[in-house]
């Protein structure tokens, strides 16, 4: 099924609308019988109530001057030009005749009710809808009381004429209010759709535009901008990353290419070339360190080693790695020191913990100058666990503290390395939810390694 | 003679490591299919086999090194792999392999890790003490005596050495140093194996007849009375 209806049927907004406008019209329906029970059932209540008592009032009167003065009663009260418009008194005697009042004897109105009825009858001559009480009085006569209900069938019609054109309206109004309202809720998701569209033809840039009314719409086009501000981000991330790959890979390539060609074309190949194989060699085991490092960072980043986390003790990390490093620390002469707290456990890969460790008493060897002093670590707090590493070498520059440990970032050029050991320290803190925290030591530097506390349970 | 079986699709691969070995005195075969290389595996003794993860027709290696090992073969078996990750190592060590090395990879670690499997696959003397030169270490009381004077050694140095002294007149590298002695399983990159090692040496050979520890160049160290051999070769 095409067409109209079934593509409103289709939007949400417009079944929402519907719905809610079906709603509108049946609380309306509800609502114009009880005014109509109120009103114009509340009328004929009254009236009801009237002829009873006038009925009652008759018959005291009856009983009182007996039936002879009934008759000329009625004729003055029909006579006394109160209510004559409506009002409908009638007395029949027992054999039928006529004895006063406004009404032409029928046989339909010769039959006593035992409540009051409605009736067409000729009043005055003329026709009428009266409600009617017909009493038997005590010699047999008959007394009817009524009124004509012209003025009440009038009001009755009234009523349900307004109430006809008030449905009609409100469900026009429910109709084009659905439509309505589809139409703005589609312009609102038409502008994130927009939006979506750009971006999935390449322009990443593309924000959703954020209405001034701070409603649902702004809070989720806000959402999302703020996801595609986060994609954009790692995706700025990874062509960071692929081009300083690229750089950090071709360069050393083009070196050993160059140097390879020299040695071809030089005078006596025989001669040159061993050296520039040597260092070809070098250069290519350098790139396989590289690889190995960035792969390694790679694989962290997956996330998969989480499934092998273990208990593991970060006094006996950093006594592992003490026990590695303190030979390297007295042969530059620097003072390789530690502290331990407790016994503080984190859940984690015991290898990548002590990777990590490694490299920050690693770096901070390297960054020390002779006579110094690296000092290593361990604290508990809370539900938080973590190892220090602090130097007092030359530490980093204040400005620099953000951009150490991206890929291939490196401080001194002078001092080898390739820029990725922060970078895979990160990596790890990060795979175990912790965080590496690099502050300045006044001097040197300060790097911990935060980690949460395994649980004693 | 030492049999070696290696069994890889990569013809270069293949050759550079046999021409290797065969030069350290292995009598080698390569086998470049995989099930003519099941069928030498199972009919024919061998003292290690060098097996690539990667074989032709979409085989993996650890499929063929667990039938092996299912058939109740002991051969140890080294695999050769350009899968590094860590997953990759776990999933061969649990199929039965004896060790694991990642393509590119060094032709001095892979003899230095040969010659360590051969080690190992000897039977144990369940020796308590050792003895080179005028060496004497006493592997119970982690004692070390030489020309008769006792030497002071830090546990860790002493594991060190007696990692050294078990596999005496083979070349270590300082990747296995470093899973052996200090159970790191990455390479730290910086020298720290060779100040280890100068330690080491400073107490064990220090005013010595005949120094002990060994430098291999480009490759790791040896512990010989003999000098360093030609124990390897690029």
């Amino acid at each position: 099924m095409t067409g109209p209806i079934s593509r409103w049927w289709s939007s949400i907004a417009f079944r929402q609308a519907l719905i809610y406008g079906t709603l509108v019209v049946f609380t309306m329906i509800v609502l114009l019988i009880i005014i109509y029970e109120q009103t114009v059932g509340t009328w004929q209540r009254r009236i009801d109530r009237q002829l009873e008592t006038t009925t009652q009032r008759l018959l005291e009167y009856y009983d009182k001057s007996g039936a002879a003065a009934l008759a000329p009663h009625i004729e003055g009260l029909l006579g006394d030009g109160i209510d004559s418009d409506t009002e409908v008194y009638t007395l029949i005697a027992a054999d039928g005749r006529k004895l006063a009042g406004n009404l032409t004897v029928t046989p339909d109105i010769t039959t006593p009710t035992a409540s009051i009825a409605e009736r067409f009858v000729q009043r005055a001559g003329r026709p009428s809808h009266s409600r009617l009480r017909v009493t038997r009085l005590r010699d047999g006569a008959l007394l009817i009381v009524g009124r004509d209900m012209q003025d009440q069938l009038e009001l009755d019609a009234l009523v349900r004429h307004a109430s006809l054109w008030g449905a009609v309206v409100t469900v026009l109004m429910a109709v084009s209010g659905a439509l309505l309202f589809r139409r703005q809720l589609e312009r609102r998701i038409a502008a994130i759709r927009r939006t979506a569209v750009e971006i999935e033809r390449g322009d990443l840039a593309q924000r959703v535009p954020i209405s001034s009314q701070e409603d649902e719409f702004a809070r989720l086009s806000r959402d999302i901008n703020a996801m595609l501000d986060r994609i954009h981000g790692l995706m700025e991330g990874v062509r960071h990353v692929s081009n300083t790959i690229a750089h950090n890979i071709r360069t050393p390539l083009s070196r050993i290419l160059a140097r390879l060609y020299t040695a071809q074309g030089a005078s006596d190949p025989s001669a040159a070339l061993p050296a520039a194989v040597e260092t070809a060699i070098t250069e290519i085991q350098d790139l396989n360190v590289v690889f190995e490092k960035l792969l390694r960072i790679a694989e962290v980043e997956s996330g998969a080693r989480r499934q092998t986390f273990s208990a593991v003790s970060l006094n006996a990390v950093a006594m592992n790695a003490l026990e590695l490093y303190d030979a390297l620390a007295e042969a530059k002469g620097l003072a390789l020191t530690h502290s331990l707290d407790g016994d503080p456990t984190t859940a984690g890969d015991g290898d990548l913990l002590a990777n990590a460790v490694a490299n920050l008493i690693d770096n901070a060897i390297k960054y020390t100058p002779s006579g110094g002093r690296v000092h290593l670590e361990t604290h508990r707090e809370g539900a938080s666990v973590s190892i220090t590493v602090y130097d007092n070498g030359r530490g980093i520059p204040e400005d620099e503290l953000e951009r150490v440990g991206a890929r291939f970032y490196r401080l001194d050029r002078a001092i080898p390395g390739w820029g990725l050991g922060l970078a895979s320290v990160r990596a790890i803190a990060r795979l175990h939810g912790g965080t590496l925290q690099l502050l300045d030591a006044q001097p040197g530097l300060l790097a911990r390694l935060v980690l949460p506390a395994l649980s004693d349970s | 003679m030492r049999r070696c079986l290696i069994i890889d699709d990569d013809a270069d691969n293949a050759d550079f490591v046999a021409r290797g070995l065969r030069e350290l005195g292995w009598a080698v075969t390569v086998c470049h299919d995989a099930l003519d290389a099941v069928g030498r595996a199972v009919d024919q003794t061998w003292d290690v086999i060098i097996l690539d993860r990667m074989l032709p027709n979409e085989v993996d290696g650890l499929l063929m090194l667990k039938t092996l090992r299912a058939i109740g073969r002991r051969t140890p078996v080294l695999i050769l792999s350009a899968l590094s990750s860590t997953d990759e190592r776990v999933r061969g060590l649990k199929a039965g392999c004896d060790d694991y090395l990642t393509k590119p990879f060094a032709f001095s670690e892979l003899a230095a890790r040969i010659e360590a499997l051969m080690r190992r696959t000897q039977p144990e003397e369940g020796a308590r003490e050792l003895r080179v030169a005028d060496m004497k270490v006493d592997l119970i009381a982690r004692r070390v005596e030489r020309s008769g004077r006792v030497i002071p050694l830090q546990p860790r140095e002493f594991r060190l050495l007696a990692y050294l002294l078990v596999h005496q007149g083979r070349t270590v590298t300082r990747t296995m140093l470093l899973e052996a002695v200090w159970d790191y399983r990455f390479d730290p990159q910086t020298n720290v194996i060779d100040v280890h090692i100068s330690r080491l040496r400073n107490k064990i050979d220090k005013d010595a007849a005949i120094p002990l520890i060994h430098t291999v160049r480009g490759v790791g160290y040896t512990l010989s009375a003999d000098g360093p051999q030609r124990a390897s070769t690029r």
